[in-house]
């Protein structure tokens, strides 16, 4: 990987000479690490939710099929495992995970179609999101810093602080409010209208609120820290003497006000993927959106342990590789960061 | 200038952040009553225009926030019944609005013997499935002998079959003898839909409705599934082999939705239901909707916890005294209101019903103390509540009752637990509960008090007093014996006091005007399946 980056132009990185052999070494140690990590927060999110005393059963059945249907219960709960030692139920979950089987929610539903049906939902929505964001938020970030104090800052930093400072959900009740009932303009719910003759234009309808929604949270974190980040490099010494030699004002910004603007933004930029994930727990049950949010914050409701025991971890182990991610950029990008060597 | 300019951005800014919230919350004023039947809401002075065509299909949703059912497959029709399920899956009789009445479906005639033990059950000639097989008796007797096997089945139906000794077949008559008369067996036959055993005789009975078949199931009804889009919607066409009157609308389509609400402000769900509060105040503001409001069984009660955990006596709760004294400081009325269509309740008989013995609970603060002081209660301990309905109705009901008992000089603690089944019946931590309890008819409600039943013996201390009444009632198949053992159940009511009924809830069902529903069909329970005269259902 850092061969490929070694390999991109200089106007993003500056790819510092270390020994290739111990970067192997760093990162196949980063990646080692993250084993203990995801099985220590299996075991945790097992165990705790196990652990609050709720039996999945009583989800499953209500209480007068309980009392009407007792045997026929028990012979369910024993067939799911919930009668063996919960430790024992833990080793028997993980080994089947270990072998790449997912296992099945509560309702017998296969978990891996599950996560093969939601996930490209989400990470759809994740993705555009990640990429409208980091466009408009680096963009006016830039801008901001460029022209400090001028309107696009100003507008730029009220909208950062509205941004951070009004929840998701509430942001999208109010397009939904506003552009899906009062206008019409798009639909409330789901990704697919079972009457769409245009993919493209159906995937946009739907896609289009929920994306805003996500987008305007991560903006203004973006757009801040991009306006400040710029800032501090524009008055650094290194862009005086650039401008001082004559180099032209785009280039200054460009070449070497950018480049080195947007290594902290990229590290905050891989830290937020794991959070629009997570965030879309909320924004797919506002918008009834079928992807990996939804399905968790359903399986909760209805206590489907295994279900919110497998999108815990994906989401887990989105931050661990994410975090993984930002360790590489830095030892690559940022020669004082000890290999271990 | 520049600073003007400051000025003047910031207040459009302010302005239009408040116009958006404006706009956001400007949806749910207003609200109006649905008192009959048929009733048009009264919307006109504050409704809410709602854009929405019907496109040539009916458009219906299904709620999945509240994990009832999965986006995923077709909904098993042996636990609740959906409008969709309905249209798809047929009984052997079909019911009234009441459900109690009821007339030949997939049969051809059901005959009763005089003294009520055997049903000799004649199948049509000719039925088919939608995949072109027969419906034969062969699938009655499967569906009903799988279903005493299964574990995720309405209790009513495994109430009901337990009852039945011996089912047989030959060619198209089916005899199904009973061990006991079982009054209601005929209403439960209505609601049972039969399953096509050639799909699904492999399928693990405890799991069954997990099964691929519920992804593109073999029908009997007017419909079946066309396409099932995980997460979206489904549609539904035609069923070419359905022997009935072929249905005018053409073609079904049902999202998956987080809240009926919200689907029908955006014109995605022509029939939408619920008795939740906000719901009915937000379809009773759109002018595009007519609301009918149904009486239904769904008992919201308190019950006493008898006995603790560990075996022995909960002794605060032993003396009735006691707990007619904590009733009589409950102003019930006032707790009615919270819900849009309750109706007082003062035993397991509703009081409209004939059997109905004319007892009421009255709120009286001052008795209530007198009686309380009377009846030796240790004012120092804490008076523990356990209920498990997190919706905001529920929780404000809480608050009140603690706030009415907190008058009686009593120190109220109130929990909201997270599991209810097991804090109610295993933990027992508490000594009044609060539920709620849809039931299919009254013996339903009466079947809690058996000193059988697994669940309330534990609570109620396994009083045997009510098993004769109860089985009495379970056989009444007149009138007369009906109204006698009801009596006889409400003087026990009264006198012991177990559990005491507060309300029934109704439930709103609401059309929107995209929907020409012939004249004369009444709605029943949602929940439960009955004739609509669907086939004569037209789009506007």
């Amino acid at each position: 990987m850092f061969k490929i980056l070694a390999s991109l132009p200089p106007l993003i990185f500056s790819y510092p000479k270390r020994s290739e052999k111990n970067m192997v070494k760093y990162i196949v140690k980063k990646l080692l690490m993250m084993i203990p990590m995801l099985l220590v927060i299996s075991f945790i999110v097992y165990m705790g939710l196990r652990a609050t005393g709720v039996d999945p059963i009583n989800f499953l059945v209500s209480p007068e099929v309980l009392s009407a249907n007792a045997e026929n219960v028990e012979a369910l709960r024993e067939s799911l495992g919930l009668n063996d030692p919960l430790v024992v139920q833990y080793v028997r979950w993980l080994g089947d995970i270990l072998h790449g089987d997912l296992g099945y929610s509560l309702d017998g539903t296969s978990i891996s179609a599950t996560i093969a049906t939601r996930l490209p939902y989400t990470l759809e929505l994740a993705g555009y999101s990640l990429l409208f964001s980091t466009i408009i938020g680096i963009g006016i970030g830039i801008i901001s810093a460029i022209r400090q104090n001028g309107i696009v800052d100003y507008i730029g930093r009220v909208l950062a602080v509205i941004g951070q400072a009004v929840p998701q959900f509430l942001v999208g009740i109010l397009l939904i409010e506003i552009f899906a009932i009062k206008l019409g303009w798009f639909p409330t719910a789901n990704r697919v209208d079972p009457n769409a003759t245009n993919a493209f234009v159906d995937a946009f309808r739907h896609l289009f609120l929920p994306v805003v929604t996500l987008t305007i949270g991560m903006v203004a974190v973006l757009m801040r820290y991009a306006r400040n980040t710029m800032l501090d490099v524009l008055n650094s010494d290194y862009i005086k003497t650039a401008r001082s030699k004559g180099i032209p004002e785009w280039k200054v910004y460009m070449k070497h006000g950018f480049r080195n603007a947007m290594k902290p933004v990229l590290v905050i930029l891989l830290f937020r993927i794991p959070g629009l994930i997570g965030g879309s727990v909320v924004i797919e049950t506002v918008f009834s959106y079928p992807g990996i949010g939804i399905t968790m914050t359903n399986a909760i409701t209805s206590g489907d342990y295994p279900v919110v025991l497998v999108t815990t971890l994906i989401i887990a182990a989105t931050m661990l590789i994410c975090s993984f991610l930002v360790d590489v950029f830095n030892a690559l990008l940022d020669p004082r960061v000890r290999l271990g060597e | 200038m520049k600073k003007i300019f400051k000025r003047t951005l910031t207040l459009l800014l302010a302005l239009a952040m408040t116009v958006s919230l404006l706009a956001g919350c400007g949806s749910s004023s207003g609200s109006s009553d649905t008192t009959a039947a048929a009733e048009e809401t009264a919307a006109a002075d504050s409704g809410t225009e709602t854009t929405s065509t019907s496109d040539g299909v009916l458009k219906l949703a299904v709620t999945t926030g509240d994990g009832s059912s999965s986006d995923d497959k077709i909904s098993t029709p042996w636990y609740n019944r959906t409008f969709a399920t309905n249209l798809m899956f047929r009984s052997l009789l079909i019911a009234d609005s009441t459900l109690t009445e009821t007339s030949p479906d997939l049969a051809e005639s059901v005959e009763i013997s005089d003294d009520a033990l055997t049903y000799t059950i004649t199948m049509k000639e000719g039925l088919k499935w939608s995949d072109g097989e027969d419906l034969t008796a062969e699938d009655v007797v499967w569906s009903i002998e799988t279903a005493q096997q299964a574990a995720q089945v309405n209790s009513i139906y495994t109430t009901a079959f337990s009852y039945i000794e011996s089912l047989t077949y030959e060619d198209n008559v089916i005899t199904m003898v009973l061990t006991s008369p079982y009054s209601d067996m005929s209403a439960i036959l209505a609601q049972f839909a039969i399953l096509p055993k050639h799909s699904l005789e492999d399928a693990d009975p405890l799991s069954m409705e997990s099964d691929d078949f519920w992804t593109d199931p073999v029908c009997s009804g007017m419909y079946c599934v066309d396409e099932l889009n995980v997460g979206n919607y489904f549609t539904m066409k035609i069923n070419e082999n359905y022997e009935g009157d072929a249905p005018k609308i053409q073609s079904i389509q049902v999202s998956f939705v987080s809240d009926y609400v919200t689907a029908a402000q955006s014109g995605i769900a022509d029939y939408v239901f619920g008795n939740d509060t906000n719901l009915v105040e937000a379809l009773d503001a759109m002018d595009n909707y007519t609301g009918y409001s149904i009486d239904q069984l769904f008992y919201k009660y308190f019950i006493f916890n008898m006995s603790g955990t560990d075996g022995n006596e909960n002794e605060a709760m032993q003396s009735v005294e006691v707990r007619k004294a904590l009733m009589e400081a409950i102003d019930r009325a006032a707790l009615a209101a919270l819900y849009p269509s309750a109706a007082l309740l003062d035993s397991g008989v509703p009081r409209t019903d004939d059997a109905y013995d004319g007892f009421e609970w009255t709120y009286d603060l001052d008795q209530a103390k007198a009686d309380l002081e009377a009846s030796g209660y240790d004012m120092s301990r804490t008076l523990r509540i356990c209920y498990y309905n997190n919706d905001q109705t529920s929780v404000d009901l809480i608050n009140a009752v603690v706030y009415y008992l907190e008058q009686l000089g009593l120190t109220v603690e109130a929990t909201l637990s997270n599991d209810g089944t097991t804090d109610l019946f295993t933990t027992r931590d508490y000594d009044i509960g609060f539920k709620g309890k849809s039931a299919f008819s009254i013996s339903e409600w009466y079947t809690e008090y058996l000193s059988t039943d697994s669940l309330f013996c534990g609570i109620f201390g396994g009083d045997s007093d009510f098993d004769e009444p109860v089985a009495a009632l379970q056989a009444a198949t007149d009138t007369e014996s009906r109204n006698e053992a009801l009596a006889t159940l409400q003087a026990l009511e009264e006198e012991k006091v177990y559990k005491v009924p507060m309300f029934t809830v109704g439930v709103n069902v609401y059309v929107s005007d995209n929907v020409k529903v012939p004249d004369g069909v009444e709605f029943c329970n949602p929940y439960y399946s009955c004739d609509l005269d669907f086939a004569n259902w037209e789009l506007n």
